[in-house]
C-alpha cells in the first residue's frame, strides 16, 4: 500500500489511475487463470476458444495492460504490459478503464458509450467478454454485480465456494502475477 | 431520458431527390476527382440501372475509368484485393458503389486497401483501425434497406479462412450518398417489403437500444414515421416516385440512427440465420422483429410506449399496453405485407430447418450486436425466441 502510495504521489493523478488499473488488472487475470480451472461455467465459456490464442485487456496507448493465452484447455495469466495479442480490448483513456475495472460500469455500457475498441474479430471480441463476465462474478461484491450486469449473476453452491476460495488466494495470486514474465 | 454521455457522428454528404444522380461528376470535382471506378453488380445492370449512371457523365469532364459489375452477394477479400489492383491498373482516383448493401460492403473493403496501402486486410479488423485518408467515395443505393450508404460498418468475408471480418470505422463513411428516385422504381415487391422492414428494424432498435441518444432518437423517429406511411404504398406500386424517395430517405436516416446507437437481439439473430440458413437479412429481421421487441418489453417497455403515435396506437395511459400496441402494429404490418407480396412470416416459412436453431442460438451470441439489446441474451433466451419464431408468427 506505501509503494502504491508513493507512485500516486509521484505521478499524480494519472499515476494514482494507473497504479489502480494495475491492479485490477492483476486481480482480473490471475483470478481468470484460477476460475478456469474450477468454474465449469467458464470451461464451457472458453471451449471452443482455438488453443495458443492470446487476448489482451488494457488502457490505450500504452497500457497498463494485462494478457491471457488459452492453453491445455484453460487459461494462463501471462502478466502484464503491453504485448502481440490475437485480440485486444483497449479502452480508450484511464478514466473509462477506471470505471470499468472498479465496479462502477458494465463493460456493455462501456461499449455502448465507446470508451472501449476492439483490435481483431469482433465475434472473439464478445467470447472474451462473456468470459470476463464470469470470472468478474467471482471477484466482484454483489452489490456491484447488481449495479453493473445487464442481469445479475446467479451462484450455485460451488460458485459461492470457489468466490470464497477466489477471495481468500487473492493477494497471493496476484503477486505471484506480478512475478510473471512481462509482455513486451 | 438523456444518457449519461453519448458519441454520435456522420460526415456524409446527402443528395437526396429527382435526377441526383445528375450531380456525380460535379461532386466527384468538388472531392477533387476525375476517374471513377464504378462498383455494381449484375442485378444493378440487368435492371438498366447503371444506364442512369453512365448518362450522368455526358458532357462531363469526370469520366468513368472502369466498370466492375460482377459483386459477388457476399463481398470477399479476394474481389476486394482484384478491384483494388484493376483500381491502381486504370489510375482511378475515386470508388462509386451502385447497389445494395454488397456492392457498397464491396467498395468499402476496396477503399481501406488502396488508401491503407495494405492488401491484407486482416490487420484492419475490428474497431477504429483505419487510420490513412480515405480516397473519394461515392454511393448510390439501389435497394431502400441497408441503410450502408450512411454507415461506418462493412462486412468482408475472407473465404480462404472461412470467417467474414467486421470492420467499423469512421472513415468507412462514404463522402456523399446520392439518392435517386430511378434507382428503386425497380426492385420487386418482396425485396421491397423486406429491405422496408430491415430499415424498420435498424430504426426500432437504434431507437430501444441501450446506446440511444437524442440525436439516433430523431433520425430513427424519421425513419418509423416514413416507413409507416410510405412501406405499404412502395410494396403495392413501386412506381409510385414519392412513396420509393420517402423509403429511400427512411433507409438511410435509419442507417444514421443504427451507425450511432447500435441494433440488438433481432440483428445479431438474423446475421446468425443469414450465415447458417442464408435467409436474406431483411426476411430474417421481419420475422425476429416482433419475437426481439417482446423479448426486451420488460426493461424497455416505457420507450417503445412512445412510439404508439407513430403506429396509430393510442398513447397515454399504462405504458405496457401502449408498447403491446406497437408490437401488435408491427405484427400486423408483417401480416399485410405477407399477404400483398408472400413475404415470409416464420423461419419454417423461410426455409430454415428446425435442426440448425441450437446452430443459430450458438452463433448470435457472438454478435457484437447482442452488447447493446437492454436485456442480457444468453443461449438459452436467443434458443426460446428462435423456436416461437420457427413456426409462430
Amino acid at each position: 500500500m506505501d509503494g502504491l502510495l508513493s507512485l500516486i504521489k509521484r505521478q499524480g493523478s494519472s499515476g494514482g489511475k494507473k497504479a489502480v488499473a494495475s491492479v485490477a488488472l492483476l486481480a482480473l487475470g490471475s483470478t481468470f487463470e484460477m476460475v478456469s480451472e474450477h468454474s465449469s461455467e467458464l470451461k464451457k465459456e472458453i471451449a471452443d476458444w482455438q488453443d495458443g490464442v492470446v487476448m489482451l485487456l488494457g488502457v490505450f496507448p500504452d497500457g497498463p495492460a494485462m494478457s491471457v493465452k488459452k492453453e491445455n484447455g484453460g487459461i494462463r495469466f501471462l502478466g502484464m504490459g503491453m504485448c502481440d495479442a490475437d485480440l485486444k480490448v483497449l479502452f480508450k483513456n484511464l478514466d473509462s478503464a477506471m470505471m470499468v475495472l472498479t465496479g462502477q460500469m458494465g463493460a456493455h455500457t462501456a461499449f455502448a458509450q465507446c470508451r472501449a475498441v476492439v483490435y481483431g474479430n469482433l465475434g472473439a471480441g464478445m467470447q472474451l467478454s462473456r468470459a470476463l463476465n464470469i470470472v468478474q462474478k467471482f471477484i466482484l461484491p454483489s452489490f456491484m454485480l447488481n449495479r453493473t450486469f445487464k442481469r445479475p449473476p446467479v451462484f450455485s453452491s460451488d460458485d459461492l465456494l470457489l468466490k470464497a476460495r477466489v477471495m481468500a488466494t487473492l493477494a497471493p495470486r496476484m503477486i505471484s502475477g506480478v512475478m510473471r514474465r512481462q509482455c513486451l | 431520458m438523456n444518457p449519461e454521455y453519448y458519441e454520435f457522428f456522420c460526415s456524409v454528404k446527402i443528395i437526396s431527390g429527382k435526377k441526383a444522380l445528375s450531380n456525380l461528376p460535379y461532386e466527384m470535382g468538388l472531392l477533387g476527382a476525375g476517374n471513377a471506378m464504378i462498383i455494381t453488380d449484375q442485378g444493378v445492370v440487368g435492371a438498366g440501372l447503371l444506364e442512369h449512371v453512365k448518362a450522368a457523365f455526358d458532357g462531363a469532364t469526370q469520366k468513368i475509368g472502369v466498370v466492375f459489375d460482377q459483386t459477388p452477394i457476399d463481398s470477399s477479400v479476394k474481389v476486394v484485393n482484384e478491384l483494388a489492383a484493376l483500381y491502381r491498373e486504370k489510375k482511378c482516383d475515386c470508388v462509386v458503389a451502385v447497389g445494395g448493401g454488397s456492392c457498397l460492403d464491396t467498395a468499402k473493403g476496396v477503399n481501406i486497401v488502396i488508401s491503407e496501402g495494405n492488401g491484407d486486410l486482416m490487420a484492419f479488423q475490428g474497431m477504429d483501425r483505419l487510420t490513412a485518408a480515405p480516397k473519394p467515395f461515392i454511393a448510390i443505393p439501389t435497394t431502400a434497406g441497408t441503410g450502408s450508404e450512411v454507415t461506418a460498418a462493412a462486412v468482408i468475408a475472407d473465404t480462404e479462412r472461412g470467417v467474414k471480418m467486421p470492420f467499423i470505422s469512421q472513415k468507412l463513411y462514404p463522402h456523399v450518398a446520392l439518392l435517386d428516385p430511378r434507382m428503386t422504381l425497380t426492385m420487386p415487391p418482396r425485396i421491397t417489403a423486406a429491405t422496408g422492414m430491415d430499415a424498420l428494424t435498424h430504426a426500432l432498435e437504434a431507437y430501444y437500444g441501450i446506446q440511444k441518444n437524442p440525436v439516433s432518437d430523431s433520425f430513427s423517429l424519421t425513419a418509423i414515421r416514413l416507413i409507416n406511411r410510405y412501406l405499404i404504398t412502395a410494396v403495392k406500386n413501386g412506381a409510385d416516385e414519392q412513396a420509393r424517395m420517402a423509403m429511400a430517405n427512411a433507409s438511410l436516416c435509419a442507417g444514421i440512427a443504427f451507425s450511432n446507437s447500435m441494433v440488438g437481439i433481432v440483428h445479431a439473430l438474423a446475421h446468425a440465420t443469414g450465415g447458417c440458413c442464408h435467409v436474406p437479412h431483411g426476411v430474417a429481421n421481419t420475422i425476429y422483429l416482433p419475437w426481439g421487441m417482446e423479448f426486451n418489453l420488460e426493461k424497455r417497455h416505457e420507450i417503445i410506449a412512445e412510439l404508439a403515435p407513430y403506429f396509430g396506437v393510442a398513447a397515454g395511459g399504462d405504458p405496457r399496453a401502449a408498447a403491446s400496441g406497437v408490437i401488435r402494429a408491427v405484427r400486423d404490418m408483417r401480416r399485410e405485407l405477407n399477404a400483398i407480396c408472400k413475404l415470409p412470416l416464420t423461419l419454417k416459412d423461410a426455409g430454415v430447418d428446425e435442426s440448425k436453431l441450437e446452430h443459430i442460438a450458438k452463433s448470435s451470441l457472438d454478435d457484437g450486436s447482442i452488447t447493446y439489446n437492454p436485456e442480457e441474451v444468453t443461449f438459452e433466451d436467443a434458443l426460446a425466441i428462435l423456436k416461437k419464431a420457427w413456426d409462430k408468427e
